[in-house]
C-alpha cells in the first residue's frame, strides 16, 4: 500500500516537472519570439525619432527694432538707435489658460539709459462657458485696429498722428481685466469686449483718476468675409476714464478695414485699405473740447516680399479743436523672410501751430529706416 | 387652436431630436483631413476643412470667421507637427471651447504614430524653414493616411462612443482601399521607379519615397526662400546632366522660375495636388494619387 501512494506520488511529482519543463521551454519560446519580432521590428522600422522640440519651456523669441531716424525740425538731424529690444514669453499654463509676457528694453527718453519695462503680462482664460474669455493683468486694449497691434507687427514705422496725439506713442496699455464674448451669430463674426482698467498713467486723453474713475472700454468687432479673397472689418470702440484735471473724457473710435488677399497666392499679393477715426469730447475745469483725429491707409503687396504703403493723418489734441496737423507717409517694406523685414518711410507733417513736440516748426520732414529682426518661436500675429 | 399647438410641440419635438440625435461637428485644418474625417465619420459628421486645397498650409490668414466654426466644433483634427503653428494657435486660443483645446477628448493629432522623416537634431533658421519636429508633409504618403485615419478614428469614439462599430467599420473599409488602391499606384510607378525629379519646394519627401522617386533638387535655394538666379544656374545644369524630365511644383506657387528652367532644358512642369481640393477634380484624399500618378507616368513616358 505504502509503495503504491509512494510510485502515485513519484507520478504526481514527475508529472508536475515535466508540465513545469515544457511550461518553462514555452515561455522561453515565447521570450525567444518577442524578442525576434522586436529585433525584426526595428530591422524593418526604426524607432520614431524623438520629437527634438518637446520642452517644458514657453515659446521665447527676442525682436529687435534698430531704427536711423532723420528729421528736418531739429539741430541734430540723424539718430541711430536701437528703438526696442523685446522678449516674449508665451504658453499654456494648465488646461484652463494661457500666459504671454512681452518685457521691452529701450532707452528712457529722459535719462538716456536702458531700462526694462512690462509691456505686456497676461493670463487668458481658455475654458470659460458661455462662449467668454478672460482677459487679467497687464495688456494692450481692444482699443481700435492698431492698439493692440505690436509696433514691429505694424508696417508703418511711426505711429499715424491723431494715435499718438489721442492716446500718445505706447497707446492704450493698461493693468486690468478684459472679458470678452462671442456672440452666437452664425452669419458673421461677431465680439464683444468690456474692459476695466486703472487708469494710464501716462497719456495724452486719460490720467489715473485720485477717486474711483476707472478707464472703462467696450468694443463690438465685426468682422464679415465678403468673398473668399476679400473681408471688412468694423469696429466701434468707446472708452471713458478720468483725464489730467480729474474730470471725464469720452472718446468713440470707428475702425474698417477692408483686405484682399487671393487664397491661392496669398503670399505673393494683397491689398489693405485701413481707416481708423477718433471722436474725443474731453471735460476741463474750465472748458469742454470736442476734437478729432483720423487716419487713412492703403498698403499693397507688389511682390512676395515687396509692400509699399500710403498714409494720411489728420488730427486736432484732446484739449484743442483749433490745433490741426496733417502728415502725409510713403513705406517701402522689403520682407525677407517672415522673421527680418526692412521699412523705408518718408514723411511730411504741417501743423497750423507751433507745438512742444514738433520742436515749435510747423512745416517739417522725417525719414525713418526699421530693420525688425526676430529670434526663436514667435508667435502668429492676428488677422 | 389645439391643433396648432400640438404641431407646434410636435416641429419642437423634432428640432429636438435632431438637436439630441446630434451631428458631430468637425473642424480639419486642410482638405485632406477632411476628406479622411468623412470617410471614417460618414453621415454622423458634419466638416469643414479651413486651408483650401489650392493654399499654401503654413500660410494661412487666420481670419475670425474660422472662430465661429471652430467655437461650435466637437471634434478639432490637425496636421500637426508645427505646419499650422503660424495659424492655427492664435485660433485655437480665440475658440473660447475647452472640448477642443491641446489635451482634451476633442483634439485630434493627426501625426501621433507617423513614422517622420528629415527630423533635424539641432535647429539653425540658416538653413531657411526648418521644421523642428520633422517633415511635416507626411500625407503624401498613402501609408501615412492609414495612420491618420486611425487618430481620426480614435478622435470620433472619444467624442462618440456609441458609434465606435460604424466608426471601426468604416475605418476597415478605408485601409482595404488604401491597400487595394496603392497596389494598382505602386503597379503605374514600377515602370518609372528611381526617376530624377525637381521639385520647387521640400514637400514631396514621402510621396518620393514611397513611389521611388528622386528628388535631385529643389528651385528654392533653402526652405521657403524664393528662387535666385544662381539656383536656376544650378538647377539647369542639374536637369541637363540628369536628363530630369519633370520639375513638380504645387498650386500655390507662382511657376515663372520653374517655366525658366523649363524653356532652358526641355524638362515639363507639373503642378501636383498638394492636398484634396487642389484642382476641380481632385476631390478626395485618394484623387490626390490618382491624379498625381496620373500626371507623373505620363509626363515621365
Amino acid at each position: 500500500m505504502r509503495k503504491k501512494i509512494f510510485l502515485a506520488l513519484l507520478f504526481l511529482l514527475l508529472f508536475y516537472a515535466a508540465r513545469a519543463q515544457t511550461d518553462s521551454t514555452r515561455a522561453d519560446s515565447l521570450l525567444l519570439l518577442q524578442i525576434q519580432n522586436q529585433l525584426q521590428q526595428q530591422a524593418s522600422a526604426p524607432a520614431a525619432p524623438a520629437r527634438s522640440a518637446a520642452s517644458a519651456n514657453p515659446d521665447i523669441s527676442a525682436i529687435g527694432d534698430f531704427r536711423i531716424n532723420y528729421t528736418s525740425n531739429q539741430k541734430r538731424n540723424f539718430n541711430a538707435e536701437l528703438h526696442e529690444a523685446e522678449i516674449s514669453l508665451q504658453s499654456v499654463v494648465d488646461p484652463y489658460a494661457r500666459a504671454d509676457f512681452f518685457i521691452s528694453f529701450s532707452r528712457n527718453a529722459e535719462t538716456g539709459e536702458f531700462g526694462a519695462e512690462v509691456e505686456e503680462g497676461y493670463l487668458t482664460t481658455l475654458s470659460l462657458p458661455g462662449h467668454l474669455q478672460l482677459k487679467a493683468g497687464k495688456f494692450k486694449q481692444m482699443l481700435g485696429k492698431i492698439n493692440s497691434v505690436h509696433p514691429h507687427a505694424l508696417f508703418f514705422v511711426d505711429m499715424p498722428n491723431a494715435y499718438v496725439r489721442f492716446f500718445g506713442e505706447e497707446g492704450l496699455n493698461d493693468e486690468g481685466i478684459s472679458v470678452s464674448w462671442l456672440l452666437p451669430n452664425h452669419a458673421f463674426f461677431q465680439e464683444l469686449t468690456l474692459e476695466l482698467t486703472d487708469g494710464p498713467r501716462d497719456n495724452p486723453s486719460f490720467a489715473r483718476s485720485t477717486e474711483n474713475n476707472y478707464l472703462r472700454l467696450v468694443k463690438l468687432k465685426n468682422f464679415w468675409d465678403l468673398t473668399s479673397n476679400a473681408t471688412l472689418e468694423l469696429g466701434l470702440t468707446g472708452v471713458s476714464g478720468a483725464n489730467y484735471s480729474q474730470h471725464s473724457t469720452n472718446i468713440g473710435a470707428v475702425d474698417l478695414t477692408y483686405k484682399w488677399k487671393p487664397v491661392q497666392f496669398n503670399t505673393y499679393k494683397s491689398f489693405t485699405f485701413q481707416n481708423e477715426f477718433y471722436f474725443s469730447r474731453a471735460d476741463y475745469l474750465d472748458k469742454t473740447v470736442k476734437s478729432i483725429g483720423w487716419y487713412s491707409l492703403i498698403n499693397k503687396q507688389v511682390s512676395k516680399r515687396t509692400f509699399v504703403t500710403a498714409r494720411y493723418d489728420y488730427t486736432n489734441l484732446p484739449s484743442s479743436k483749433q490745433f490741426v496737423e496733417q502728415a502725409a507717409s510713403v513705406t517701402l517694406g522689403w520682407y525677407a523672410t517672415e522673421f527680418q523685414k526692412i521699412e523705408l518711410q518718408g514723411k511730411y507733417t504741417t501743423a497750423n501751430e507751433e507745438d512742444e513736440l514738433n520742436n515749435f516748426k510747423k512745416n517739417f520732414s522725417s525719414v525713418f529706416l526699421r530693420w525688425i529682426f526676430v529670434i526663436g518661436t514667435h508667435g502668429a500675429h492676428q488677422y | 387652436m389645439k391643433r396648432k399647438i400640438s404641431l407646434i410641440i410636435a416641429a419642437m419635438a423634432i428640432m429636438m431630436t435632431k438637436v439630441f440625435a446630434g451631428t458631430i461637428h468637425v473642424v480639419a485644418t486642410t482638405q485632406d483631413l477632411k476628406s479622411i474625417a468623412e470617410f471614417i465619420g460618414g453621415n454622423k459628421v458634419d466638416v469643414f476643412g479651413i486651408a483650401t486645397g489650392y493654399q499654401n498650409p503654413h500660410f494661412v490668414d487666420p481670419k475670425p470667421s474660422y472662430i465661429i466654426k471652430l467655437s461650435n466644433a466637437d471634434v478639432f483634427i490637425t496636421v500637426g507637427l508645427d505646419l499650422e503653428t503660424g495659424w492655427s494657435p492664435p485660433l485655437l486660443a480665440s475658440s473660447r471651447n475647452p472640448k477642443i483645446q491641446k489635451g482634451n477628448a476633442g483634439y485630434v493629432d493627426a501625426s501621433i504614430g507617423v513614422q517622420l522623416m528629415q527630423v533635424p537634431s539641432s535647429i539653425n533658421r540658416g538653413e531657411g524653414d526648418i521644421h523642428i519636429y520633422g517633415n511635416p508633409h507626411y500625407w503624401l504618403d498613402p501609408l501615412n493616411g492609414k495612420q491618420i485615419a486611425r487618430n481620426i478614428c480614435d478622435g470620433l469614439e472619444r467624442i462618440s462612443p456609441e458609434n465606435k462599430f460604424f466608426f471601426e467599420a468604416n475605418l476597415k473599409t478605408f485601409n482595404e482601399t488604401i491597400d487595394t488602391k496603392l497596389k494598382t499606384w505602386n503597379a503605374q510607378m514600377a515602370k518609372y521607379k528611381g526617376s530624377k525629379i525637381i521639385a520647387y519646394h521640400n514637400e514631396w519627401c514621402y510621396f518620393e519615397n514611397r513611389f521611388g522617386l528622386q528628388v535631385v533638387d529643389f528651385l528654392e535655394p533653402k526652405p521657403g526662400i524664393p528662387p535666385t538666379p544662381s539656383q536656376l544656374v544650378k538647377i539647369i545644369g542639374e536637369v541637363k546632366d540628369n536628363h530630369i524630365k519633370v520639375i513638380i511644383s504645387s498650386p500655390y506657387f507662382t511657376t515663372s522660375s520653374s517655366d525658366v528652367v523649363a524653356k532652358q532644358t526641355g524638362a515639363k512642369v507639373l503642378t501636383l495636388a498638394t492636398s484634396a481640393g487642389a484642382f476641380d477634380s481632385v476631390k478626395t484624399y485618394f484623387d490626390v494619387f490618382d491624379y498625381n500618378i496620373h500626371q507623373l507616368t505620363n509626363a515621365l513616358q
